[in-house]
């Protein structure tokens, strides 16, 4: 101990900081435990039609859940849901404390839904909030409610899980088997609302019934304002393009059987052609591998050239789908969603200063090509489908 | 003049560590946007460079400090002078660390703990570690940069999954000013910085190998910052990166399903206390052969004391902060980083060559006595 080595005073000096250490370390200034905070699984964000923020949280009631394993009989809700109206987003969720009785917790936060009236105003700028506050999960996922407020959808009580924040981030997730609705986290958005070549999109939301919600399409933003919404089939076309399809099962039709094609690899990779300086060619290239997962009929399948006939079959229908998405986005809404032009601002830097001024209308103007390829890996169980000799 | 010695393992970590302390925090290279990591390649070329100057000159005057330096080749006046505004270069630099740190904290970690108390309470953990001399802060690196690395390099593999490799581009898009005042401001913050070094050379235990422990530090602190500047820009897109506070920060928020912004604060708190307690260390010891007072120990606390009231009195915000640190501080740096030691330099290698002179000729004299 060297403050021991200058004698008794030094010794002094040592006991009086061993002693108020221990009172100054214990932990954070602001020590919160946990029973002293409500903990927020979902958000909900809208405007009122007078312009002000409506702000909806869901938060959790941890006694009802515990208690919900011991006895069914009359217990409270394991969520409540809340709203209230302010000018800011930061004033709303402070002003939501009204008949709070502990101060919320945001970093559990699990989905953030946006309502359709906000979303047709500038949602680029309304998202600040979100990125400054030192509470918010940035992994936290993002969704568009359809037809229905957000606190409609915070709202419903789904039998699958007491908590419906988790219940409907549960459906988000599952979107890498099926690829439908595209799955947004708040750090992509931001991300999105940083460059300046590439448009928003952000997946859709809805109600299904009174017990449960259905997470499917896209919504399509233009300079932050939504533009309008994509199918289920789209938004595939669009995540297959954009290289964000893990799994997803394509039908095609073989000489009239049906048959369910399993995507279990993707790669979609989008390029921009040039002609005298000018943009003049959208390219898509999209490779994708796929097991047959279902044959429901009595073709034929057990030769190579048969199984190769398929991949052509395959490819023309993630083409079809492609186009679908394409066409749509480039003619109705004309926003770049997919990034042709933060793509040129990386790879030509030099072209896109030219163009970046109307280049959402430059982009619904240029002809696209779509190519394809489709490779088929296994085929199951079983080689063909069931033939009987009549 | 104290005896410690230090070995050359120890310098290196403890002029890595220095090196690294609050350089995250700042990011000097940042207004260089996704074309930083040419301005990093650049200023810790130049860095390196610079270091070298300082090693040069702990070479030719061995066992001598910046003081004793400055003594001898101004003389007596202009020497005190010079080394007067060096010790004060070496306490604002401690308050403007400690500043950094403290605000950090307090943005990020401890949000409703008043800065005094933060940055106090690891000034007096700083006064404990300067007072137990230069080889303990020698083996306290040894024992603590390490994990530096191991953090950074943890939290890189783990983003792995989170990224876009293609956000640096387009390359050189605002031409290359940007990049040349990056690399400029990169050499003077931190690798100039390093200039503190000076009042530790001494204490090396094996001289010669101050060639090899400065360019390597200098290496290991580049590939270092470089890498986080990747991993950054690779997770958060340049628009965001730019945008963001305090970077590190943000990047460690995206770590899927686990919580690794305590391991940051850690990094950081070792590189602050590592530059801290070296720049206090140098400024207690200038003043000391100064002023004539044996024990430099006598000197620490005050020191420190002082350093902390004017970290918190140094800026009024966190964007003051910035400003002084991205426009003004290499500008300032400038006289103390690079007019002084290459003036010592120059002078040095005078003296140097006409003594090496007087010693060639006599050499010539025995040897010529010998072959009779």
């Amino acid at each position: 101990m060297v403050m021991c080595r200058k004698g008794k005073k030094g010794y002094g000096i040592f006991l009086v900081l061993f002693f108020i250490f221990p009172v100054l370390l214990t932990g954070c200034w602001n020590n919160r435990d946990l029973t002293e905070m409500n903990f927020v699984a979902g958000m909900g964000l809208d405007r009122t039609e007078e312009g002000k923020v409506l702000m909806t949280v869901q938060v959790v009631e941890p006694a009802a859940i515990i208690s919900e394993a011991k006895a069914q009989s009359a217990q409270p809700k394991p969520v409540i849901v809340k709203s209230y109206e302010g000018e800011t987003i930061f004033e709303a969720i402070r002003g939501i404390l009204f008949n709070f009785d502990k101060k919320l917790f945001f970093s559990t936060a699990q989905v953030l839904i946006l309502g359709e009236r906000l979303s047709q105003d500038d949602i680029e700028k309304i998202l600040d909030f979100f990125q400054r506050d030192h509470e918010i999960n940035y992994r936290m996922d993002i969704l568009v409610a359809k037809d229905a407020t957000p606190e409609e959808i915070l709202e419903v009580e789904s039998d699958q899980d007491p908590i419906e924040a988790m219940y409907i981030k549960g459906t988000v997730e599952n979107t890498d088997a099926r690829g439908t609705v595209k799955r947004t986290m708040l750090i992509d958005l931001i991300k999105d609302i940083g460059s300046s070549g590439k448009q928003l999109a952000i997946g859709q939301i809805s109600k299904e019934g009174e017990k449960e919600v259905k997470t499917e399409g896209l919504a399509v933003f233009k300079d932050g304002k939504l533009a309008g919404w994509l199918g289920p089939y789209e938004t595939r076309g669009y995540l297959l393009v954009i290289n964000q399809i893990q799994s997803a099962i394509v039908n095609v039709t073989k000489d009239k059987d049906k048959v369910a094609m399993e995507i279990i690899k993707s790669k979609g990779r989008i390029d921009v052609a040039f002609r005298n300086s000018e943009p003049s060619k959208l390219i898509v290239k999209v490779e994708v591998q796929a097991n047959v997962g279902e044959y429901e009929g009595r073709g034929k399948l057990e030769s190579p050239g048969n199984l190769h006939n398929l991949e052509k079959i395959l490819k023309e229908e993630i083409k079809k789908e492609i186009k679908m998405a394409m066409n749509k986005i480039q003619k109705e809404y004309s926003s770049d969603i997919f990034g042709f032009g933060e793509h040129m601002r990386k790879h030509q830097p030099q072209y896109w200063k030219k163009v970046k001024k109307d280049w959402n209308d430059t982009f619904s103007d240029l002809p696209v090509e779509i190519q394809v390829d489709a490779r088929i890996n296994r085929i199951g169980s079983v080689k063909d489908p069931v033939k009987k000799v009549e | 003049m104290e005896k410690a010695r230090i070995s050359s393992i120890q310098l290196f970590l403890l002029l890595t560590g220095f090196l690294f302390g609050n350089t995250l925090i700042l990011a000097p290279a940042q207004g260089a946007k996704n074309d930083a990591w040419l301005a990093i390649l650049l200023g810790g070329a130049g860095g390196a460079l610079l270091m070298g100057v300082y090693a040069a000159i702990a070479l030719l005057n061995p066992s001598k400090t910046l003081a004793e330096i400055l003594k001898e080749k101004l003389g007596k006046v202009g020497g005190s002078f010079v080394t007067i505004l060096d010790i004060w270069y070496f306490i604002h630099l401690a308050s403007l660390v400690l500043r950094n740190f403290g605000e950090f904290i307090v943005t990020m970690t401890f949000l409703e703990t008043p800065m005094a108390v933060v940055i106090g309470l690891f000034a007096v953990i700083l006064v404990y570690l300067v007072n137990s001399g230069i080889e303990v802060m020698g083996r306290l690196s040894e024992l603590l940069v390490p994990v530096i690395f191991l953090v950074v390099f943890i939290i890189s593999l783990s983003l792995i999954t989170v990224r876009d490799f293609t956000a640096f581009f387009p390359v050189l898009e605002n031409g290359m000013k940007p990049v040349l005042n990056g690399a400029f401001a990169l050499i003077t913050f931190p690798f100039g910085e390093s200039v503190v070094f000076l009042m530790v050379f001494p204490h090396l235990n094996k001289k010669e190998r101050l060639k090899k422990v400065v360019p390597a530090s200098a290496a290991l602190v580049t590939f270092i910052i470089l890498l986080v500047f990747f991993r950054d820009i690779f997770v958060l897109g340049s628009d965001l990166m730019v945008r963001s506070t305090f970077i590190p920060h943000l990047t460690s928020l995206l770590l899927p399903g686990f919580n690794v912004e305590p391991l940051i604060d850690i990094t950081l708190m070792i590189g602050g206390g590592v530059k801290c307690s070296v720049c206090i260390y140098a400024a207690a010891r200038t003043l000391c052969q100064i002023a004539g007072i044996g024990d430099y120990r006598k000197l620490t606390g005050a020191i420190s004391t002082f350093c902390v009231v004017l970290s918190i009195w140094v800026y009024a915000n966190v964007l003051e902060m910035f400003n002084f640190s991205e426009n003004l501080w290499p500008y300032y740096s400038l006289p103390f980083q690079i007019v002084i030691p290459l003036l010592l330099l120059l002078l040095s290698f005078r003296k140097k060559s006409s003594q090496s002179n007087e010693r060639a000729k006599s050499q010539k004299g025995k040897d010529a006595a010998k072959a009779y």
